[in-house]
């Protein structure tokens, strides 16, 4: 909940609820990727001509009704307006036509960006300039600190999530794993704070992983989300994934290679964290943090030290990264409209020039599962009964604390592993692709939902009290914890009036100087345009609706249909 | 974020003219009742399923948009329970109290086997669990159903299920009257969230027409007049962003629901509000022959 003393409601802002637009509003393109839930396609609005891109709604699991992943990620994308955060214009839905299919599908509707940073990293015909490189981390910074400023972890740093535009505007995606944030949100020169309830380590895609993570720390800050970005900043500069672990406890242990191995000094109280037992044997490390990035000025290699803090107290926060000086010295940061323009670069694209499948980066195992007292298993192995396809309590695989060793892949991926240049390990089972693109495709048959919307522990007792006995995601579960994306009490993402719009969209961007100018006016004018036509329609609603949608009203006719109903249902099970 | 982080999104002129049901020839007064009713059983569900006041007053806003505006739900396709039942399930899952469809299922069953809408609380423990037993077939069926009408009521809600209540408001603008002091504090307090509990089952969906700061303003109004604690001469509602008019309307609004009420129980004395398609359509075509 919104401190409710210091909010009040603005005059003007009286927004209404509609309905979703429907899919013949847009006119499909061509298909840009397969992301974690659904294909994305490049589509056309028929009204407005703008292109946008659509993400569809898979319904993977329907055990539990809609998917509770994408719910969370479109009711928090309804709340977020900033420069740099992908911005969910609208929901499309595409009616039932054949008699058969019952369920509407849904899609999401974005902007359309032109590449994801980790395809455009992976084209061998694009150079970065730092300048380059300095806005875009300028961008990303902004898109955090407006995220941790709205209390908002994401969770899911990494390369390809973040989208670009041939306009040099990024913008960060996929929230399908952000949750709110329920502690004090970083304060200027002040590091991330800490956090004092738990929350679930199951997030995070491992290569992008920061240690406190990896050592199981379970009160963390948008410190998590401060150390994927160093990992970006890195990778820019490399053109490949600066620490792609093969495992959890490599990923330590790479870790540790590079910035050090911890101490009490630059990681206070890592010894308490429960994976601590076993990162003790590596050895130690001096860091090789330098050495590697010989082609950073010295600004440059202390900005990227900072956001690879071990000490994830000191880790340097998003205000405080905007400021660095690493920003301010020559080369000065490019403007967003000079930087060049490239070739569209989706991971389908190039997958396909390829002719083979890009190596997925491990994925975030989500924010959730059941299983031991904790909610996670400690054992070595999986845990027994552990592959139940479709049943998200276990469905991850590779995670654990460090120092485990997991075993062979799940019987449900049957994957061969696939090794390029890229090296990586073959993706775990239950990972998420980036937002979209990646070697979804061949998979998709076989995915198994995300598991990141169980109960998660927590040692908070609920604020309500009791959670009602209803345990249904495993007995002896623990209680639902981290399911929460509490309501911080928000109206409607974004007024309809230009002004409103304008002022917000400014505020936070600096870099901004056009783009998308360019592309409101067209919004404006369709909304201002479909509130218009709204009362002329109204004496058609009855016939349309009918048109619309199959109302039967003689009983015989419904009994047939649920009797259709039902068979389907034992056909699926 | 936006600006408010307070603001609902509210019901247009267009949406509280006409329903779906009205365009599909249900009357009104019809409607109105089953709304009620299907108010009231959200909000029996969710006390049934140990759900906090909070969650069950989001599911009931959730449950109120559906039928608003020509696009939205009609009673024609849509009965009352199967929706308030969705919008239970669609806000608990969104919630830090996630119900399975199976709890949802055997709530709704428990409460429907009760032969009249309006369940004397004694009655409330004599029931046998045969009345109300869920067979596996049954239950399939019910989880598929649940599942649909979720769906819908995202689509026509435009995935609009983010609901902001007027409750810890309520708390707050007591607290800055500088009231919370008076020996009969919490009276008024518990006045004031119970006229905000009642409003949440109104014909009139005051919280689809009104913001929160509004509907705590004029709760507090009210529960002060009946209560009988002064607040201070001046305009006070205009620092909660209220005026005069909004205020008057709402308190208006809210009193008369003790009547609206009283004349549905009288009306629907004994009988079941209809609250599934073949139950509503039996009831047009009871009048039509009336």
């Amino acid at each position: 909940m919104a401190n409710p003393s210091t909010a009040t409601p603005q005059k003007g802002m009286q927004h209404k609820f509609k309905g979703c637009s429907k899919i013949g509003d847009y006119e499909m393109m061509q298909k840009l990727g397969e992301g974690t839930f659904g294909e994305v396609h490049k589509a056309r609005h028929k009204v407005t001509g703008s292109i946008y891109a659509l993400k569809k709604i898979l319904m993977h699991n329907e055990k539990d009704g809609f998917p509770i992943t994408s719910l969370r990620e479109i009711k928090l994308l309804k709340m977020l307006s900033h420069d740099n955060v992908l911005r969910l214009e609208e929901m499309a839905v595409e009616r039932p036509k054949a008699e058969g299919r019952k369920r509407a599908i849904l899609y999401m509707v974005t902007p359309y960006m032109d590449h994801d940073l980790s395809g455009l990293l992976d084209n061998p015909e694009v150079k970065f300039q730092e300048a380059q490189i300095k806005c875009y981390m300028l961008q990303l910074f902004k898109g955090l600190r407006y995220l941790h400023d709205n209390h908002i972890l994401h969770r899911d740093m990494k390369a390809a999530n973040l989208l670009i535009n041939n306009r040099g505007r990024l913008q960060i995606a996929d929230f399908g794993l952000a949750r709110h944030y329920d502690e004090p949100v970083p304060q200027r020169g002040k590091g991330n704070g800490e956090a004092r309830r738990d929350y679930t380590t199951l997030v995070v895609t491992r290569w992008y992983r920061p240690p406190e993570l990896l050592l199981q720390l379970r009160k963390y800050t948008p410190a998590i989300d401060m150390w994927g970005a160093g990992c970006v900043f890195g990778e820019m500069f490399k053109r490949k994934p600066i620490l792609a672990g093969q495992s959890d406890i490599n990923q330590a242990q790479i870790i540790f290679e590079l910035v050090g191995s911890p101490n009490d000094q630059n990681m206070p109280g890592w010894n308490e964290l429960p994976g601590a037992e076993s990162v003790r044997q590596f050895g130690s490390y001096p860091g090789s943090i330098a050495a590697r990035f010989r082609e950073l000025s010295p600004t440059g290699l202390s900005l990227i030290k900072d956001l690879m803090r071990l000490d994830w107290r000191k880790r340097i926060n998003a205000i405080d990264a905007i400021d660095h000086p690493y920003f301010r010295e020559n080369p000065k940061p490019m403007r967003e409209e000079d930087i060049p323009h490239f070739a569209d670069s989706h991971e389908l694209d190039r997958r396909n020039a390829r002719g083979q499948k890009q190596a997925l980066p491990p994925a975030p195992q989500g924010g959730t599962v059941g299983g031991g007292p904790n909610g996670e298993w400690t054992g070595s192995g999986p845990p027994p009964n552990a592959w139940q396809n479709g049943d998200r309590r276990y469905a991850m695989q590779d995670r654990g604390p460090p120092g485990v060793d997991r075993g062979p892949r799940g019987g449900y991926d049957r994957r061969q592993p696939q090794y390029d240049h890229r090296g990586p390990p073959p993706p775990p089972p239950g990972e998420r692709g980036p937002t979209w693109g990646n070697a979804a495709g061949a998979r998709n048959a076989n995915l198994p939902p995300r598991p990141n919307d169980g109960p998660t522990p927590h040692t908070n007792a609920p604020r309500y009290g009791g959670d009602g006995g209803d345990r249904r995601r495993g007995a002896g579960g623990p209680p639902p914890g981290d399911v929460y994306i509490p309501s911080y009490t928000e109206g409607p993402r974004r007024s309809r009036e230009p002004d409103d719009r304008q002022r917000r969209g400014s505020r936070d961007s600096g870099n901004s100087r056009e783009g998308h100018h360019e592309d409101r006016p067209d919004r404006n004018r369709a909304y201002r345009d479909r509130d218009r036509e709204r009362p002329g329609e109204s004496r058609n609603f009855g016939r349309d609706r009918r048109d619309g949608r199959t109302r039967s009203r003689s009983p015989e006719r419904r009994d047939r249909n649920r009797d259709t109903r039902s068979d389907d249902i034992y056909r699926r099970r | 974020m936006q600006p408010s982080p307070l603001a609902n999104p509210l019901a247009t002129v267009a949406h509280l003219e006409t329903t779906g049901s009205l365009l599909d020839g249900i009357p009104s007064d019809l409607e109105d009742s089953v709304r009620f009713a299907g108010a009231r059983l959200t909000q029996a569900a969710g006390v049934l399923l140990r759900l906090p006041q909070e969650v069950i007053a989001q599911a009931i806003v959730v449950f109120m948009r559906f039928w608003v505006g020509p696009d939205g739900g009609s009673l024609v396709e849509f009965g009352a329970e199967q929706v308030s039942a969705a919008s239970l399930y669609l806000t608990t899952k969104l919630s830090a109290y996630p119900k399975s469809p199976r709890s949802i299922v055997n709530v709704y069953a428990y409460l429907s086997s009760f032969a009249s809408t309006f369940i004397e609380p004694s009655e409330l423990q004599v029931k046998k669990a045969e009345a109300y037993y869920v067979s596996e077939g049954t239950f399939e069926r019910r989880r598929v159903a649940l599942f649909s009408t979720e769906q819908r009521i995202l689509r026509t809600l435009g995935f609009n299920v983010q609901v902001n209540l007027p409750y810890t408001l309520c708390i707050t603008y007591l607290q800055a009257l500088d009231v919370v002091t008076h020996p009969r504090a919490s009276e008024l307090a518990k006045r004031a969230i119970a006229h905000l509990n009642t409003a949440l089952l109104g014909p009139q969906m005051l919280y689809l027409t009104h913001q929160p700061p509004q509907l705590a303003t004029a709760a507090i109004y009210l529960a002060a007049k009946e209560v009988g604690i002064k607040l201070p001469e001046v305009e006070w509602w205009e620092v909660f962003d209220t005026d005069r008019e909004e205020l008057g309307f709402l308190c208006v609004g809210m009193l008369s629901l003790e009547g609206f009420a009283q004349k549905e129980k009288e009306r629907w004395e004994g009988r079941r509000v209809p609250m599934n398609v073949e139950e509503v359509e039996k009831e047009v075509k009871r009048r039509g022959e009336e």
